[in-house]
């Protein structure tokens, strides 16, 4: 079920943490988890210069939003923010934001790791990265190969 | 049948395309498209063991049968975040 106050958004602009959190909060919440995932410095040992992020985007909006249906189907919480940034980012610049509203603390941070972690092995999005010797494609999650080979249900 | 292919991240820089419209004859399946492909771009076929697949923006097996006006995606591992 989609939830009509939640956020699903990809972006090619700076991403407001401060702002998503506060569409998102609501008298009836006790708690907000916030995960804001943003640009490291360096990638084993290399000093990054920049990123890249490009998605397929049809299909990234599909499966954020199959996220959040999900999300609210297996946590007791009130509303779910998903915001990822495209395009060049530079080092400290938010990529992604997940933000998870509740009543309760448990809830929230348990369907915050769920949806990063989700996130990260689902919604087609890809990121290069540039370092001064050149530019490299980040390889993914492991468990990519056996999130895409299992049935939609189980993912969705 | 008209399909709609695309390509992105590593497999858009090795191919050159980002999309192109493929015709194939009936019963075709996902992978009887992705090896004509790879037969033009023999780097592209190295990358099939590790690579994903949607058509119409759903993952999708290999042996998946095709229609006419499909959009078919190959995806390289993901890794947004």
């Amino acid at each position: 079920m989609a939830h009509s106050d939640d956020i699903f958004l990809l972006v090619r602009e700076r991403i407001d943490t401060e702002e998503v959190v506060a569409q998102l909060k609501a008298p009836e919440d006790g708690a907000v988890v916030v995960f804001d995932g943003f640009v490291r410095n360096n990638f084993k040992g290399q000093r990054t210069l920049y990123l890249e992020y490009e998605s397929y985007e049809t299909m990234a909006y599909a499966k954020i939003r199959e996220m959040g249906a999900e999300i609210h189907q297996k946590f007791p919480i009130h509303r779910v923010g998903i915001v990822h940034r495209l395009g060049r980012l530079e080092i400290g610049e938010t990529s992604v934001v997940i933000v998870i509203t509740s009543a309760h603390r448990a809830a929230a941070f348990d369907a915050c790791r769920y949806a990063i972690d989700t996130l990260k092995r689902v919604v087609p999005i890809w990121k290069k990265e540039y370092f001064a010797g050149g530019a490299v494609w980040a390889e993914g999650e492991e468990s990519w190969q056996e999130a895409i080979s299992r049935p939609k249900e189980s993912i969705s | 049948m008209r399909i709609r292919v695309l390509f992105f991240g590593q497999l858009k820089e090795i191919t050159g395309l980002a999309q192109e419209e493929a015709e194939l004859s009936d019963g075709a399946k996902v992978d009887d498209l992705f090896e004509r492909y790879g037969r033009r771009f023999p780097k592209l076929a190295e990358f099939r063991g590790s690579i994903a697949t949607s058509v119409n923006q759903e993952y999708a097996d290999w042996r998946q049968p095709l229609e006419t006006g499909d959009e078919v995606a190959f995806l390289p591992p993901v890794s947004g975040g």
